[in-house]
């Protein structure tokens, strides 16, 4: 061990001995794409060329964090593979593991030492992070970089660095704010600012996306929608866990304000009081799960309400199917994934009628109602009646319904089109982006953020000189058109146990 | 018997490769890097003299030169015989094992011997270093509580740091070595 | 398949013989130990070699033969084949070596005669050791159990080395029924001392052992061992070294013997350390006892520990007032102050007490010096200790005041918010209060809070006062620990015989010739002095961590007693 010394120990990456993998002379200027140049608008990669992209997905929230936003990156990029791109993850180091990593079907993973700063997301200076995200862009020879969830400074750090590098720039937007309060004027100012010069941006729902519009004062053209997916074969339903002598209610998320667990605290005595058969599954963990406890021990419901602390994601389904009736609280949600996989178990789903949830699931599958004790219990005694009459669709054709809904096949084409129309924009050189930035934020922020942009510019020129491009060494693909992941490569790569080790299947714990 | 190439390291300095064929199954690698630039041991001491003369005219106090003097020695003493490496070296026996070592300019060598019942594989793997991410050579320990678990991987050639290319060359010959037995 | 011997170099000159060594199970290696000479009668070397291999626990057996061809030996390779029928063996060894040559050429020949398939042909790699420094050196990390010797190659041959040492004793000029070649000693005349101050050293030790016995029996009495005095005897350091010299000076003298390599070393470093201790004792009470050193040091103490006093009153004359222009609660100011002003005229008139008596006890304290350095320090540690009681004192209450507040307050806090806590489950709970409860709490925490900047003053003060007495006796007690566990022993062992203790073994390629054997020449690689410290310094109780900068931050801050105290072992709240 003493010999690890300013090394991080990664999995290891054996070079394959029959082929030629890497170009013999890297260092001869051909080879080299020159699209690090800020000028240059016309990439010219043999990517561009075989109508494949090499994408470079960047986010704060990536496994083995738990989460909406990371199983849809995950998700997307395996697809996308499957598809015959290129695609890495750039995101920041989580503890133990930092370095590179390869998960299934040689999604490579980059978990750089950047500091955290608050709720995982990590602090921005806009410029700390350019020297190794520029290293990542430039060995992985990317062409379009794809930044996910406005929560996460080191998506905004990595549009930024890749619009002063001249790389196409893709943004999804994952959640909802407000507009009143203090934190989200300056929040929308600096999406407003990262979203003003990126070639197109990506929102779950409809709803999602005229937030996004007003919130970043955006061109409604440049914004599509492309909803999330679930993986139905994941979710089956299975009638027979079910205790029918009972009603159950489950409820399967992080339990935080955001998600509504206090309306949960306020339901759960009422109804309890109301019928004596219902008894409530509540998996997840989180701050509020205090609140919980107290009304378990205040009203003496230790055996009807069960809590049973963080799942890993593939309990998730085991839980689901133990109940009737699935509930949502959530007090705002872009997409909400719960829902949809709770009626893929066949569940019935009743839920909060905020955000983008109205546009998510068909209105006889599921009962929204609004975000209060009262309206919530109204709702559920509506379904508990239906419930007791027998007058509800089998979970079967339930699921058979939902099944066709969302797909991540169908996410990734969409996304896909979403790349080519990216690519084919033009990236704006920097006086343009100047000239764009001072226009469209105001006056003051459009100058200061002018001044770091352009701070950014030099900074990359200065690295240009300092690191030169031709002294990285392209990396080896493991995915993509020329991508050696099982040919040779993963030959040696699937014995490895490290390898094995962090594949995804381990990674997966659902810390709701 | 000997050949040799020369490459980069990964900051774009030359560096040589010399590969000494000893027998079929004994091969030996030696990465050397420039050696210690008398351009830069100047700078560095006329910076450390002009920073002490000018602390001399200010106080007055010749143990300001006295100290400079000592500290020019003190730290290049150090810097060939801690941080300098002349040379790194990878003996390859097969079925005997793989010997690290590295020369630094002062003369001093520091010597690890792996066992190959120890040895699980040789590779290429990525790392952060810096700024950067590059390519690396390590060897992979056997767990000995696991037969197919890693326990540690041990880093070569830590201090030359060459590029792919360079690695690749080392890393076919190892194989080749190594797949034998 | 490789094929590796392990060839001692004294055997490179040897005249032609048999191989004597052992083939190591599960690897393709054979070490080789000596060379048995002709001319031998095969039942004498059968018989040799069964008793030696029931002495030393090794499976030696004859490898093959050895032949250094001089003129007009032609005809004996003839008789070496013929060898090869004698001895029992599945794989024979027919080493040659011509004078001209550096290398050896070397055969292989299979118990079933006939040569193997070409192409699969043995490849040798003669490993030249140093038969000597193999013998003597010990492999780390060290493990002491067999099990592990068997799976690493390395490790089995200096196993077998080290066990053959039995074989190593037959001289070469001894007349026998065989001659061999292999190490020998060349001292085996100036070992008569070493024999005798073993034979010295035993009685000395049962001697020892017993007075160590008398000793600990000594303390052992009942009246030592009612409440007051085990706590204060594990405050004092001297008392804390005495254990620890104790314990020391038992296993050093323990008249059972060493077996294993560590328990040899653990001896031996507390010897030399303690025989450098005593030896540093000596010179410094001959330092102290000369031109009446103590009586100075008595005279210039008492107005030093005086001085302290003052400089305290005028401290807390300060505080009284407004210090630092801060404006402090009046009355609670008062109180406190004359409070600790009393304890200080205790103290001067205390020490006024004393000051005759001190160069005496001094004199009387310098004596123990004799015993070793470190119980000098520890000594002057305790004395320090006591000289600075007042300090300890008014740091004490006032930790104790300012940790009521603060936990009065965090208290009185969460009953603010409607919270408070649950002790049974260990976290906070919402609460409703009565509209009186409330009230009192918070005229309660008003009343608290106003008074925390006095208290939090005073304890701030006296806190820094006592972390520099710390700070001082944590430098005495890092140098006592410092001589208690440093390994001399190990390290002059490192440095005047390198290969005693080793990392592992480096090679290098000694000639190589097309077609010939590889010739590789094994070297101790010493252990790294960093890895010696790591190894073999002593335990003692400053060497396990203590609480980090951070915990110890904490504590300070919520008030709770730094060093010296009894450590709680749960805190609830």
């Amino acid at each position: 061990m003493g010999q690890r010394k300013r090394v991080n120990v990664q999995s290891p990456v054996p070079c394959p001995s029959e082929t030629q993998p890497f170009s013999p002379h890297t260092h001869s200027s051909t080879e080299i794409p020159h699209h690090t140049h800020a000028f240059n608008t016309s990439g010219h990669h043999g990517y561009l060329q075989s109508g494949k992209h090499s994408i470079c997905m960047v986010s704060d929230f990536f496994y083995p964090n738990m989460g909406g936003v990371e199983s849809h990156i995950y998700q997307l990029s395996q697809c996308l593979i499957e598809k015959g791109h290129k695609v890495v993850i750039a995101t920041h180091a989580y503890g133990e593991r930092r370095g590179v990593r390869y998960l299934n079907n040689g999604l490579k993973v980059y978990y750089l030492p950047l500091q955290v700063m608050y709720n995982q997301s990590t602090a921005t200076t806009c410029f700390h992070s350019l020297p190794l995200l520029r290293c990542v862009f430039v060995r992985e020879r990317i062409t379009v970089v794809h930044a996910h969830s406005s929560f996460s400074a080191m998506a905004h750090d990595a549009l930024f660095h890749a619009k002063t590098m001249g790389l196409n720039t893709v943004f999804t937007d994952h959640s909802l704010f407000g507009f009143a309060d203090l934190s989200s004027v300056l929040t929308n100012k600096l999406l407003t600012v990262s979203l003003c010069d990126t070639n197109h941006i990506v929102c779950v729902s409809y709803t999602s996306k005229e937030n996004t519009v007003l919130r970043a004062a955006l061109n409604p053209d440049i914004v599509s929608v492309i909803p999330n997916a679930v993986d139905p074969t994941d979710f089956t339903p299975d009638p027979s866990c079910r205790d029918s002598s009972k009603i159950t209610i489950v409820v399967v998320s992080r339990l935080v304000y955001r998600k509504g667990i206090d309306l949960l605290g306020g339901i759960i005595p009422e109804l309890c009081a109301k019928h004596p058969d219902l008894c409530f599954l509540i998996g997840g963990e989180g701050p509020k799960r205090l609140v919980l406890e107290e009304v378990r021990e205040k009203y003496q419901l230790h055996d009807r309400v069960r809590l049973l602390g963080a799942l890993d994601h593939k309990d998730v389904r085991d839980v689901l199917v133990q109940g009737h009736i699935f509930l949502n609280t959530s007090l705002t949600e872009a997409f909400c994934m719960a829902i949809v996989e709770g009626a893929s178990c066949g569940l019935q789903v009743v839920s909060t009628r905020v955000g983008g949830i109205p546009e998510v699931l068909p209105d006889e599958l599921v009962t929204l109602c609004e975000p209060t004790v009262s309206s919530l219990c109204v709702g559920l005694e509506k379904v508990i009646a239906r419930q007791r009459a027998g007058k509800v669709p089998s979970p079967a054709a339930i699921h058979r319904q939902v099944q066709t809904l969302y797909t991540w096949r169908n996410v990734a084409e969409r996304t896909e089109k979403v790349y080519d129309h990216a690519c084919r924009q033009p990236v704006l050189p920097l006086p343009a982006r100047l000239r764009r930035l001072r226009s469209h934020c105001g006056a003051v922020a459009g100058s200061i953020f002018s001044f770091v942009a352009v701070i950014n510019f030099l900074f990359l020129l200065f690295l240009q000189w300092l690191f030169p491009n031709h002294l990285i060494d392209v990396a080896v693909d493991a995915s993509g058109p020329g991508g050696r992941w099982g040919r040779g490569f993963g030959k040696e790569e699937s014995k490895d146990p490290i390898v094995a080790r962090c594949a995804v299947e381990d990674t997966r714990r659902l810390k709701c | 018997m000997a050949e040799k190439e020369e490459f980069t390291d990964i900051s774009g300095k030359t560096i040589k490769l010399s590969c000494q064929n000893y027998s079929p199954f004994c091969r030996e690698f030696t990465i050397s890097s420039a050696k210690l630039s008398l351009g830069r041991v100047m700078a560095f001491t006329c910076t450390v003299w002009l920073l002490a003369y000018t602390a001399f005219y200010l106080t007055q106090n010749t143990a300001v030169l006295s100290g400079a003097i000592f500290v020019t020695l003190s730290g290049m003493l150090l810097h060939i015989h801690f941080v300098k490496v002349d040379h790194e070296t990878l003996l390859v026996v097969g079925s005997l094992g793989v010997q690290l070592s590295a020369a630094y300019a002062s003369g001093r060598e520091s010597t690890t011997f792996i066992e190959m019942s120890r040895i699980k594989d040789i590779v290429i793997n990525e790392a952060i270093h810096m700024q950067t991410v590059i390519y690396y050579l390590c060897i992979l320990l056997k767990d000995p509580a696991e037969p197919d678990g890693v326990s540690s991987v041990v880093p070569l050639f830590q201090s030359s740091k060459p590029r792919l290319n360079c690695l690749v060359r080392v890393y076919r010959s190892c194989q080749e070595i190594i797949g034998q037995t | 398949m490789v094929l590796k011997i392990f060839f001692p170099r004294c055997c490179n000159m040897a005249d032609s013989g048999l191989l004597v060594g052992r083939w190591i199970p599960g690897h393709d290696s054979a070490v080789v130990l000596a060379v048995i000479h002709y001319p031998f009668i095969p039942g004498h070397v059968k018989k040799y070699l069964s008793e030696l291999r029931s002495q030393i626990q090794v499976d030696l057996t004859v490898l093959g033969s050895w032949s250094l061809s001089k003129d007009g030996q032609k005809e004996m390779d003839g008789f070496l084949k013929d060898l090869s029928t004698i001895f029992p063996h599945s794989r024979w060894l027919q080493l040659s070596r011509e004078p001209g040559k550096k290398g050896f050429a070397c055969e292989v020949v299979r118990k079933n005669g006939h040569a193997p398939p070409s192409g699969e042909e043995d490849k040798i790699i003669f490993v030249h050791y140093d038969q000597r420094k193999v013998m003597l050196s010990q492999l780390h990390p060290i493990h002491e159990n067999g099990a592990d010797v068997e799976s690493s190659e390395l490790r089995a041959v200096f196993h077998t080395v080290s066990q053959s040492e039995p074989l190593f004793l037959l001289d070469k000029y001894d007349d026998g029924p065989l001659k061999l070649t292999h190490w020998q000693s060349d001292g085996r005349e100036a070992s008569i001392i070493v024999e005798l101050i073993k034979q010295v050293s035993v009685p000395v030790c049962i001697l020892l052992t017993s007075l160590v016995c008398w000793w600990k029996w000594l303390w052992s009495f009942r009246v030592l061992n009612i409440w007051p005095v085990p706590f204060i005897s594990s405050k004092l350091s001297t008392c804390v070294q005495a254990g620890y010299r104790t314990d020391h000076f038992q296993t050093v003298f323990s008249t059972r013997k060493a077996t294993t390599h560590m328990d040899f070393m653990k001896k031996a470093n507390m010897f030399v350390s303690f025989f450098v201790d005593i030896a540093l004792g000596l010179l410094l009470i001959s330092w102290l006892y000369r031109e009446n050193r103590i009586s100075q040091l008595a005279n210039t103490l008492v107005p030093a520990a005086d001085h302290v006093a003052k400089e305290l009153q005028e401290l807390l004359e300060w505080l009284m007032g407004a210090p630092a222009g801060l404006k402090m609660n009046r009355a609670l100011d008062e109180v406190l102050g004359r409070f600790f002003l009393y304890h200080i005229h205790l103290w001067i008139s205390y020490i006024r007490l004393m000051s005759p008596f001190i160069e005496m006890i001094l004199w009387y304290v310098g004596l123990s010096a004799c015993l070793g350095l470190t119980f000098a320090l520890s000594v002057l540690s305790d004395i320090v200790a006591l000289l600075t009681f007042h300090i300890y004192c008014f740091y004490v209450y006032g930790a104790r005041l300012y940790c009521l507040k603060i936990y009065g307050l965090s208290s009185l806090w969460r009953l603010f918010r409607g919270k408070k806590w649950n002790v049974l489950r260990q976290r906070v709970d919402s609460c409703s209060y009565d509209l009186d409860q409330l009230f009192l709490g918070t005229l309660l925490f008003t009343i608290l809070l106003f008074l925390l900047p006095t208290t939090a003053l005073y304890y701030l003060v006296f806190t820094l006062l006592r972390l520099v007495v710390v700070m001082f006796q944590g430098l005495i007690h890092l140098s006592v620990d410092f001589i208690n566990s440093f390994p001399l022993f190990a390290m002059g062992l490192r440095i005047c015989r390198p290969y005693r203790l080793s990392e592992g073994v480096k090679f290098c390629v000694l000639h190589e010739e097309p077609g010939a054997p590889l010739h590789l020449l094994m070297e101790i690689n010493p252990l790294q002095c960093s890895s010696v410290l790591q190894c073999y310094r002593t335990e003692t109780s400053g060497c396990s961590s203590r609480d980090s900068w951070l915990a110890l931050c904490k504590k300070l801050f919520v008030g709770e007693l730094i060093y010296p105290w009894r450590q709680k072992t749960t805190k609830t709240d």
